[in-house]
Parts: structure tokens; C-alpha cells; sequence
């Protein structure tokens, strides 16, 4: 795959690579979890027009979340406290962690013997998982773009907002955005058009807007995978797991701002829809009370969007092991002065290059590292890399010494990253 | 069951439990006090003496603890009629009854005796007993009313005290309780009652027993023997049995309010009734068969099916070969009894409360036991089983081995992880509950020390309580209204708060000494007792694993038995996917943590091998990360374990020896992964001086790199002193300078 990307005068459009490669990476990941293996896709169909026409819509659709206002807005140097393709936690205490794992165990077993899989969210947070690593952030990342109380509140302005674009097609602007909702609305109308039964030419839109809705059991459910012949209820999604290269069904359930992914093994429901409502149903009867435990545990330890603000500081904290990230909240970077995030960018590239070089030298020997530079406006932009993690920082007020700003991370990597980053 | 297994070393517990089912048993042999030309037998339930008689002389057998072998004291007293006897609370006197208006004190030491007459001849006496109240010795019940003595040891005669008067048709006592109760009425049905306890005399409200009509015009009369005080749970209840209604109402006795507590159905004309460790026991005599209520909570349901009382050990149903020879003589002579012995719930059977059977006929005196085996294999609700089990108190062994039994069969079984979660918690909860009451330490503390901490609390509560009670009886002529009016609100505070044992609503119960008396400290010392005969004497009683812990008190379940004998052994019998025993680990944490209980850091460990053979090494991560598994340095030495198999458990093993300052293991760790330039910063930081230099600079020498070799010789020279002049520094000095010398030669 290959990205293209127009760099323009535009002072936004500084981009730091790394950043866009995620780009192509995070949709590259999600269409592989949704289609099964671009190669694979191929040998099927070698002149190319199966893929392409799954591409089309899935890239349009992946691409319609970044616009801001009428303008496709690729990941610039303003997001340089943000890491794509690492999950977000959420930090509990031990009390609420075991009721989770409590809830995990029920959910895990649901489907009788086979083993199913499990995701938690409480807002756009990961509290659990048993999926693989990987299997993890792209699932992670879906739930987060579709399936979160956040996503699909939101979802159903998008919705509109294209719903609007197809029917009014008199609006139509340069930018390559607007064109998205129609062309690939037309797309699916037209494969829309055959009987819903044959599913042969139908493309199903995995990350069409605004199809998630709740159902009146706390179930998600969408008709973007059809609807079932028999039963008449809308066909479960299913997915790819990376690591065991399985199918499996994807039942999300919502209560309040809890959000549980349920992963059911395709090979082990052999009638369809009706064994998937099955195990919805004894997912229900086994877990509802210890689901309303642990969203009660977790609403009550839970410090609202910006939790993890901590002031003073504008960091972006990665553990590149566990592909985990935590941040500033994005409303708090937006107080930091362009020259700051520039510098933080810039500084990011740099060690970007520095990281894949020791890569390319010794793999496996972690490189230890530690860059503070002075930006323009005087701010700090740090950087400490250790034993795999990764901090970023940007500190505007130290504008006094070097000594201040490292006594300022001390401070922050003793406090909150259990001092991993003040081994000296 | 795996816990029969575990029992399967107890002979007598595994000859009895393959007998008939039943749920209660008296076991051979019994306690014989036939004695020659034998005229009456009484039993003294204050003294727990049980007492045979001729004209002349009575012999007295400690009931307490029960021990068929013991042997009897006899005192001569002067010749006459004996209508009862009670021994003094120091068994010092014996008052005997001669007569329903003369009764006679006979003083053991000095063979002194004098008597006590009714003042009137209209006055009948009904009966009599000791006390230790405060205000008395000595309470004579007559048709009158209450007589209150005090016992003067020097002038040996009794002094009124007081008097209450009443008239009274019969009454019943019991020592367990300190309570009489006086039956006055035309049916006998209204009834007073008096709390004599060592706090004071608490009156009670006056009260109306229900019984049933069976025609319009007849009036049924209650009789004695048809109310039973018993005390369960530290609570006291009257027993009550309605022949017409076929039921045995229950009430309970508050400080100031009597309430009916609902009934039970009874199947059978004749009733008895009896308790063995808290546990109800209804003999429907009749019928042959007993029900077992636990009457802990509101459920007024049986534990288990009626099934009969049987009787174990007799010579015919048991393996003479599992018998010492020396007691041959003795089976051939029951032999010949067997058959009067034979018969269950036979005419002649008197039952003595709170748990003996008295077969007047033959002279012997049979203690009922509970096969809590056989009530635990009986149900299926595993958890309310185990709430059974851990409320037993007298075979505190065998029901923590059974509870124990349990929790492995049920995991073993995979029952479904609610049901086993259910069951942790009931143990957990119970065990939370002993370390408040301080039952647990009780058992595991030496007998002195925790018996000092008892009463020193106990004490507390009881003179708060005796405060209350004298406001009580200053009040004497409080009019029944007044109690009326007090009740409601009352009842509203008791029903609440009925299940546990409310302080603030102040039930009456058995005050804290005969608590001691009759509840713990008699098992305890039946226990010792039973101990110090020793083996050979006491075959039935006595096994192996009961000698050894025989101060167990509370079948309580410890975090750390619970890991040693439930998880770490179905960890071993386990087959198949781990997953399964995680879960359950899990809700032990739940349980635990919901409790504040420490858990013992072999349970993380095993949890992480669990998790680490399923190679869930991300979930692993998390439990550690959200500290479900508390880190300690065990902890952190598995995670290193289990990590060889995976770099990211073993950084948390690391991190985790780090977090927990344990510098030295840390800075081994490091240098044992070459990452000794980290270990030596880290060393300089915390001054960790304990690793060997050695250990460094070979580590620096196995990168071949010679300027780190400089480096590390450089560090320890300036890092502690004397460096120079230890063999090390020659050694790698010599190394370093090899390494230099060839450096230089390839270089040309």
C-alpha cells in the first residue's frame, strides 16, 4: 500500500512520517480484520476488481474521520502527544480489576466450551482484554472509531451529515471528503439492489457511519453485514483474529458507559444467527449483575476526560512492549504554542530515526536515550526512551534551566510511571 | 467425596458413616451408672452431675466432659426419701429434697447437715436450684412464688434474700440459660419469667403461650413437660407443643419483650427436644425419627429429612478385630444387653437438655452426637452446607476437614464458577467473621492467653449489660402496659436485626460466664479431656489428627490453608485447561479483598503459572499491572521464572523487584542480563554494596569490549575503597591489558 500524501503550503501540513505510516498501517490492519488478507483477496479474483471494490468504500469510510470541517486533516505535527495503533488504558484499583476479571472469566465461558474472546471499554478506555496484542488495538481502534458510547453518539451526527450529502448532492466542494459519502453510498446502493440473499457482490461496509445502534437487550447491533434470511434479524459481524487466523462473531454490549466486545469462535455455532442469540442471551443471564458491578466500581473511580491531565505537563507516555499509550488530554495540548509542538514533532522525527537505526543495528538490545531540546519559545521538548517505554514532553513554564526540566520529568516519572524513567 | 478420603485414616469415623443413613447418633458405649439397690437417678444440670441414689448414699458422675469410663464420687448422706437433688455450683453442699416442704443441705466437707422448711403448710415446694446471681445462692421455687436465698457459710444457713410473690402451677430451669419460668393460669399458659444471672435478675414481661382449641368448650392445660427452654446461638428460646395444632411454637427472649418466632410442624404425640452444638434437634418420638432445624437465620426449615437416631458401635454391627483385646471381657457382657440397649426411643429414655438421653431403666447415659458427614453429604447447596459447617463449633476439626473436602470436590468437579464463588465466599466471610470474634486466634493462640483476652472483653460487655438490668429490676412494679407500649418499638429493632446477634437491641442471651460455661469452654475442654485420656481409653472419641489441633475451636478456613489445602491441592489433581482454576482464584480474591483479608503470596504464584502455562502472558500483565496480584518478592521472583518463556513477564518481574526496593536482587538481575552498565548506575544510587564486583566486571569482560571493562574496573575503584589492592582488580586489570595488547596487535 502506498500512501500519498500532497504537502502543501499550508503551515499544518507538516507531517512527521512515522505518524503517517501508522496511518497506513491502522486501516491497512482494520481491512485485514475485516476481509481476511489482501493476498488472499487477490488470488481470488486476479484481475483485481474484488479488492478494489472492498478498498474503495473502506478507505473513503477509514478517511472520513479525519476531516476537520471541510478539509481532510491527516495527523500533522499537531498530534505529535498522540500515538496511533496503541491502546488506551484505563488505571483501576485492585478491587475494581478483580470484579473486571470476575466479568472476564463469565464472559470468556459464555459459549459453553469453546473458548470465546473478550474486550472491555469503559468509555474509550481498554479495561480488559484476552485478545492477542495485536488483535487487540485493531479491535480496540474499531470500538473506539464505531462501537463506544462516545462513537456512537457522534456516529449519528456523521450519519445525518452524509445522509444530507446523498440526498442534496448539489453539495459538492473540492475537498476529497464530500465526494466520499456519495460515491461510496452509491456503491453500496448498488450492490444494495441485488436480493439480499445473495451475498456474492455485496460489499459490506465495515466502517459505514452511524449504522451502530442499541438494541433494547444492551446488545449493538448493525445491518451493515445484511440481514439474516430466516430470522429476519440483522447478521452478526464477524471478524478476523490475526493471531489464530479464526472467524469469529462480534457481539458488542453496552450498559451506561461500559462497552463488552464478545468474540464467539465462528466454528463453534453451527446454526448461525439463532446459536449467536443464544449465547447472547445466556450472556445476559450470567453476567448482567456483575456487569452492573464492575460499571458501578468503574464510575465511581472514574475521573472524567481529563483523569489523566497532569498539570503543568504535556506528555505523551508510550510502552512500546504492551503498545500502550497515555496522554495529555487533547484539549490540554491545544494550550501549547505551535513553536512548542513544532519542536516536539521535529524532536519525534529525529528520534524516530535514531529508534529504527538501533533496530537495524542489534535487534533486541534496547537503546536507553535522553533528548531535551530548547524550542524557539524557550519551552522544553524532552524525550526519554527506557528499557522499551517512551516519554515525550513538552514543558512551557520551565523556561529557566536544563537542570529544572530534568528535575521536571524526575518528578513526573517518579510520580506517575512508577520511576521508570529516573534509573540515574 | 474427596473429604471422606481425607477422614478415611479415622477408623471409627469411616466404620459409622457406611452404617444406615441417619443424621444424629449416640455412640456405644454409653456412660453406665447402674450402682446396687439403686433407688432413683437424678441429673443436676448445674453441676452437670448426673446422680443416682440409695436411702444412704448418692453417687455423682461428671457429665461434662462426656467420658463413658469415668468414674463416680459418692457421699453418704443421712437416710430418708429423695425427691431431688442439686448439687452447689462449687459442690461443696448437696441440698436434697425430702419433701414438698422440707428440703435438707448437706455440707460434703464437715458431714454437716441442716435443713430448710416452707413456713406455711399451704406451701408446696416445686422444686429448687443454685445460682450464681449476685443477690443469691439458693432459689427455692414453691406454689407461692420465688424464695431467694444467700448461703451463709459460717452460721450454714440460708438467709431470705427475697421474695417474689406469684402463684405458680409448675415452672421450668435451666441452668445453660439462668431462666425460670413459672407457669401460673388456668391452662397453664400464662407464663413469668426470671432471668437469674450473674448480671442480676432481669424480669421478664409476663406472657400468654398459644395453644389451639380442640372443641369450643374445652380448655386444653399446658403441662410441663411440653416446654423446653433451649438455647441456641447464645439466644434463648422457649419451646413450646401445641397437641392440638400438632405444632412446637418458638419464642424468644428479649430483655424486655417475649416474641413468637413462628412454629414448627411436629409429626409425632410425643416430642423431645434437644441441642447439640447449636443445632435443633426435634425427637418425633413416635414416629422414630428426629429433625435437625439450624435455627441461625428466619428459615424455619430442616436441614434435612426426618431420619432416625441410630445407634454406632454396639459389638454386633462393629469388627471386634478393630477393638483392643482388653475390651473383649466387656463386649461379651453387653452382649447379653443388647437388647434393651437396642431400642431407639424406647419408654424409658428421659432426654436431658441440651444433649444427653438418659435411659432410666438400665442406668445409662447417652451423649447425641451430629454426623456432620452425613448432613453435609445429605445436600446439595453447596453454600448453605458450608454455612452449616462453619457455624459448628464442637467438631471444629472435622467440619473445617469437611468444608475443606468440599471446596477441592467442587473445583475438581468444575461446577459453575457462581456456584463455587458462592461457597468461597461463605468461607471467607465465616473466617473474616472468627478473626472479629477472635475464634480463630482462640484455637491457634495457647489456651491461657486467649481465654484472658475473652473475659477481659467479656467483662465489658457484661457490666454494661448488668447496668441496664438493675434500671430493669428498680422498675419492679412496671405495669404491663408499659411493657406493651416499649414492645413495638422494640420489635421493629430486634426483626432487623435479628440474624446477627445485635447488641444494641439487647436480646437476652446467656450471660458472657455461662457462655464459657456451657458453650466454648466446655468443647474445649472436652476436647483436652478427651486428649489426656489418651488413645487407648478412649477409642471412639480419640483420633490422630483431633490430638494434634485438639484446641481448635473454629472450623474457620485461613487464606493460607485455604492455598495449602484447597488450591495448591486441585492444582496437582487438575487436568486440562488451567483457565478454569484462574477463575476461581479469582473470586478467592474477590471474596478476600471484599473482606480485607491478606492472601497468601503462593496463591499469585500459582496464579501466574496458571496464567503462564496458557500462555495468557498479556492477561498475566494485567493482573499484575492492576496489582490483582500484590506484588512481594515472591511474586516477582515467579514473574522472573515465568519469563524465561517471555521477555515482557520477566520486565514486570524486574520492575516489580525494583518497586519494591529489594536492590540487591535487582542489580543481580541486571548484571545477570548483561545489562550491567543500568546495574552499576543503579548501584551507585542506591548504594547497593552487597553484589560482588566480580560479578560485574565478568560480565563486562564477556562483552569483550575493552573499554567497558575499564569502565566497570574504573567505577569499583572510585565505588569502594580498597578496590585496588582485592584480587579482583588484579585479575581483570590483567584481563583488560591482554585485551588492550591484543586490541592493538590486530589493529596492525
Amino acid at each position: 500500500m502506498v500512501m500519498v500524501v500532497e504537502k502543501g503550503k499550508d503551515s499544518d501540513a507538516i507531517w512527521r512520517i512515522d505518524a503517517l505510516r501508522k496511518v497506513l498501517k491502522e486501516v491497512h490492519s482494520l481491512f485485514v480484520m475485516f476481509y481476511g488478507s489482501i493476498r488472499a483477496m487477490l488470488e481470488k479474483d486476479p484481475s483485481g476488481g474484488l479488492i478494489r471494490s472492498h478498498l474503495y468504500p473502506f478507505i473513503m469510510d477509514y478517511l472520513s474521520d479525519f476531516p476537520v470541517g471541510k478539509k481532510l486533516q491527516l495527523p500533522s505535527f499537531r498530534d505529535c502527544l498522540k500515538e496511533r495503533g496503541t491502546v488506551q488504558m484505563l488505571t483501576m484499583g485492585r478491587e475494581a480489576a478483580i470484579e473486571v476479571q470476575s466479568l472476564v472469566s463469565v464472559l470468556d465461558s459464555c459459549a459453553g466450551n469453546s473458548s470465546c474472546y473478550s474486550m472491555i471499554l469503559f468509555h474509550d478506555l481498554l479495561v480488559s482484554t484476552t485478545l492477542s496484542p495485536d488483535d487487540t488495538i485493531n479491535l480496540f481502534t474499531y470500538a473506539v472509531l464505531r462501537l463506544s458510547p462516545n462513537a456512537l453518539s457522534s456516529g449519528v451526527n456523521s450519519w445525518s451529515y452524509i445522509r444530507r450529502g446523498s440526498t442534496s448532492s448539489h453539495f459538492v466542494s473540492g475537498s476529497a471528503l464530500t465526494h466520499s459519502g456519495p460515491v461510496s453510498e452509491q456503491i453500496y446502493h448498488s450492490s444494495d439492489t441485488s436480493p439480499v440473499g445473495n451475498n456474492i457482490n455485496r460489499v459490506t461496509r465495515a466502517l459505514q457511519h452511524g449504522k451502530w445502534y442499541k438494541g433494547k437487550d444492551g446488545f449493538l447491533v448493525t445491518d451493515i453485514w445484511g440481514v439474516d434470511v430466516g430470522s429476519l434479524v440483522c447478521a452478526t459481524p464477524t471478524v478476523w483474529l490475526q493471531q489464530t487466523e479464526e472467524a469469529m462473531y462480534l457481539c458488542p454490549y453496552q450498559f451506561k458507559s461500559l462497552t463488552l466486545i464478545l468474540l464467539i469462535p465462528v466454528s463453534s455455532i453451527l446454526n448461525g444467527e439463532q446459536g449467536v442469540a443464544l449465547v447472547k442471551q445466556q450472556l445476559l443471564e450470567n453476567a448482567s449483575l456483575k456487569i452492573l458491578k464492575v460499571e458501578e466500581k468503574l464510575s465511581k473511580g472514574w475521573g472524567g476526560e481529563n483523569a489523566y491531565h497532569v498539570s503543568g505537563y504535556r506528555y505523551l507516555l508510550v510502552d512500546g512492549d504492551r503498545n500502550i499509550s497515555r496522554a495529555s488530554p487533547p484539549g490540554k495540548v491545544t494550550t501549547l504554542a505551535k513553536e512548542s509542538l513544532l519542536a516536539l514533532s521535529k524532536l519525534r522525527d529525529e528520534v524516530d530515526l535514531e529508534k529504527s537505526r538501533a533496530k537495524r543495528d542489534n535487534a533486541g538490545c534496547e537503546k536507553d536515550l535522553e533528548v531535551s531540546i530548547r524550542a524557539k519559545n524557550n519551552a522544553w521538548a524532552i524525550a526519554r526512551i527506557t528499557g522499551g517505554k517512551e516519554l515525550y514532553m513538552v514543558l512551557e513554564k520551565a523556561s529557566e534551566t536544563l537542570l529544572y526540566a530534568s528535575d521536571a520529568v524526575e518528578k513526573f516519572s517518579n510520580r506517575y510511571c512508577n520511576g521508570a524513567f529516573s534509573l540515574d | 467425596m474427596s473429604g471422606k478420603a481425607s477422614s478415611s485414616s479415622q477408623p471409627s469415623i469411616g466404620l459409622s458413616g457406611s452404617g444406615a443413613l441417619s443424621h444424629i447418633y449416640i455412640q456405644y458405649p454409653p456412660l453406665r451408672c447402674s450402682i446396687p439397690e439403686s433407688r432413683g437417678l437424678h441429673y443436676d444440670d448445674g453441676t452437670k452431675l448426673l446422680i443416682p441414689s440409695t436411702s444412704n448414699q448418692i453417687f455423682s458422675w461428671k457429665t461434662v466432659p462426656f467420658n463413658p469410663l469415668a468414674t463416680s464420687t459418692s457421699d453418704s448422706i443421712p437416710e430418708g426419701p429423695i425427691l431431688s437433688i442439686r448439687f452447689s455450683l462449687d459442690t461443696k453442699l448437696i441440698a436434697i429434697q425430702r419433701s414438698s416442704s422440707e428440703i435438707q443441705f448437706w455440707i460434703r466437707e464437715t458431714s454437716e447437715a441442716f435443713s430448710h422448711r416452707c413456713r406455711s403448710d399451704s406451701e408446696n415446694i416445686l422444686g429448687f436450684f443454685w445460682t450464681d446471681c449476685p443477690l443469691c445462692d439458693f432459689v427455692v421455687v414453691k406454689n407461692s412464688g420465688l424464695d431467694l436465698f444467700a448461703y451463709d457459710s459460717v452460721a450454714k444457713s440460708l438467709d431470705l434474700v427475697e421474695m417474689r410473690k406469684l402463684n405458680v402451677c409448675w415452672y421450668v430451669y435451666t441452668h445453660e440459660s439462668r431462666l425460670v419460668l413459672l407457669a401460673s393460669g388456668m391452662q397453664c399458659r400464662t407464663f413469668t419469667g426470671f432471668q437469674l444471672s450473674s448480671a442480676g435478675i432481669v424480669r421478664l414481661p409476663k406472657f400468654d403461650m398459644a395453644m389451639a382449641k380442640p372443641e369450643a368448650n374445652s380448655k386444653p392445660v399446658l403441662a410441663a413437660e411440653d416446654v423446653y427452654i433451649v438455647t441456641v446461638y447464645g439466644r434463648i428460646y422457649c419451646l413450646q407443643v401445641d397437641r392440638v395444632a400438632m405444632l412446637l411454637h418458638s419464642y424468644r427472649f428479649y430483655r424486655d419483650a417475649v416474641v413468637q418466632q413462628g412454629s414448627l410442624p411436629i409429626y409425632s404425640r410425643k416430642i423431645a427436644v434437644s441441642v447439640v452444638d447449636n443445632v435443633l434437634l426435634v425427637h418425633q418420638i413416635d414416629a422414630k425419627v428426629v429433625i435437625l432445624y439450624d435455627i441461625f437465620a428466619d428459615s424455619r426449615a430442616p436441614i434435612s429429612a426426618p431420619l432416625p437416631l441410630q445407634s454406632r458401635g454396639f459389638p454386633r454391627s462393629y469388627s471386634s478385630s478393630s477393638r483392643s483385646s482388653g475390651k473383649d471381657g466387656e463386649c461379651s457382657e453387653v452382649n447379653n444387653k443388647i437388647d434393651h440397649e437396642g431400642i431407639i426411643y424406647g419408654d424409658n429414655w428421659t432426654f436431658i437438655v441440651p444433649d444427653l438421653i438418659c435411659d432410666v431403666s438400665n442406668n445409662f447415659l447417652w451423649k447425641i452426637h451430629l454426623d456432620l458427614e452425613a448432613i453435609a453429604a445429605s445436600s446439595s447447596e453447596t453454600p448453605s452446607v458450608l454455612e452449616f459447617l462453619q457455624r459448628r463449633k464442637l467438631e471444629a476439626i472435622k467440619a473445617k476437614q469437611l468444608c475443606l473436602g468440599i471446596a477441592r470436590t467442587v473445583i475438581l468437579e468444575r461446577r459453575p464458577v457462581s456456584m463455587v464463588s458462592k461457597a468461597i465466599d461463605v468461607l471467607v466471610s465465616s473466617y473474616s467473621l472468627s478473626l472479629k470474634t477472635g475464634s480463630y486466634f482462640k484455637g491457634i493462640k495457647t489456651e491461657s492467653t486467649s481465654s484472658g483476652v475473652a473475659k477481659t472483653s467479656v467483662a465489658r460487655s457484661s457490666t454494661d449489660v448488668s447496668t441496664s438490668r438493675i434500671d430493669g429490676t428498680s422498675i419492679r412494679h412496671e405495669s404491663t402496659a408499659g411493657v406493651d407500649s416499649e414492645y413495638p418499638s422494640r420489635a421493629s429493632t430486634f426483626s432487623a436485626s435479628e440474624s446477627e446477634e445485635n447488641a444494641s437491641s439487647a436480646p437476652l442471651r446467656t450471660d458472657s460466664r455461662d457462655l464459657q460455661l456451657g458453650g466454648g469452654k466446655v468443647d474445649r475442654v472436652n476436647l483436652t479431656g478427651a486428649h489426656s485420656s489418651g488413645p487407648t481409653d478412649n477409642p471412639v472419641f480419640v483420633n490422630i489428627s483431633e490430638q494434634q489441633d485438639s484446641e481448635l475451636t473454629s472450623p474457620a478456613i485461613s487464606p493460607d490453608e485455604m492455598y495449602k489445602f484447597v488450591f495448591a491441592a486441585v492444582e496437582e489433581e487438575m487436568v486440562g485447561d488451567p483457565s478454569y482454576l484462574v477463575s476461581i482464584i479469582v473470586e478467592f480474591l474477590c471474596s478476600t479483598n471484599m473482606e480485607k483479608i491478606k492472601v497468601h503470596p503462593n496463591l499469585y504464584v500459582l496464579a501466574i503459572q496458571l496464567l503462564a502455562r496458557n500462555e495468557r502472558y498479556a492477561e498475566l500483565e494485567s493482573f499484575v499491572t492492576n496489582k490483582i496480584l500484590e506484588p512481594s518478592k515472591e511474586v516477582a521472583l515467579q514473574l522472573l521464572e515465568s519469563g524465561r518463556q517471555n521477555i515482557q513477564t520477566r520486565k514486570l518481574g524486574l520492575e516489580m523487584l525494583r518497586q519494591l526496593s529489594l536492590h540487591h536482587d535487582y542489580v543481580s538481575l541486571l548484571v545477570q542480563d548483561g545489562r550491567y552498565n543500568e546495574a552499576l548506575r543503579y548501584a551507585r544510587k542506591y548504594q547497593v554494596t552487597t553484589v560482588r564486583p566480580a560479578l560485574f566486571l565478568q560480565a563486562a569482560c564477556s562483552s569483550n569490549n575493552s573499554q567497558h571493562l575499564a569502565a566497570v574496573l574504573r567505577f569499583f575503584s572510585d565505588f569502594i575503597p580498597d578496590f585496588r589492592t582485592t584480587s579482583d582488580f588484579t585479575t581483570y586489570y590483567g584481563i583488560l591489558n591482554e585485551m588492550n595488547t591484543s586490541v592493538a596487535a590486530t589493529s596492525f
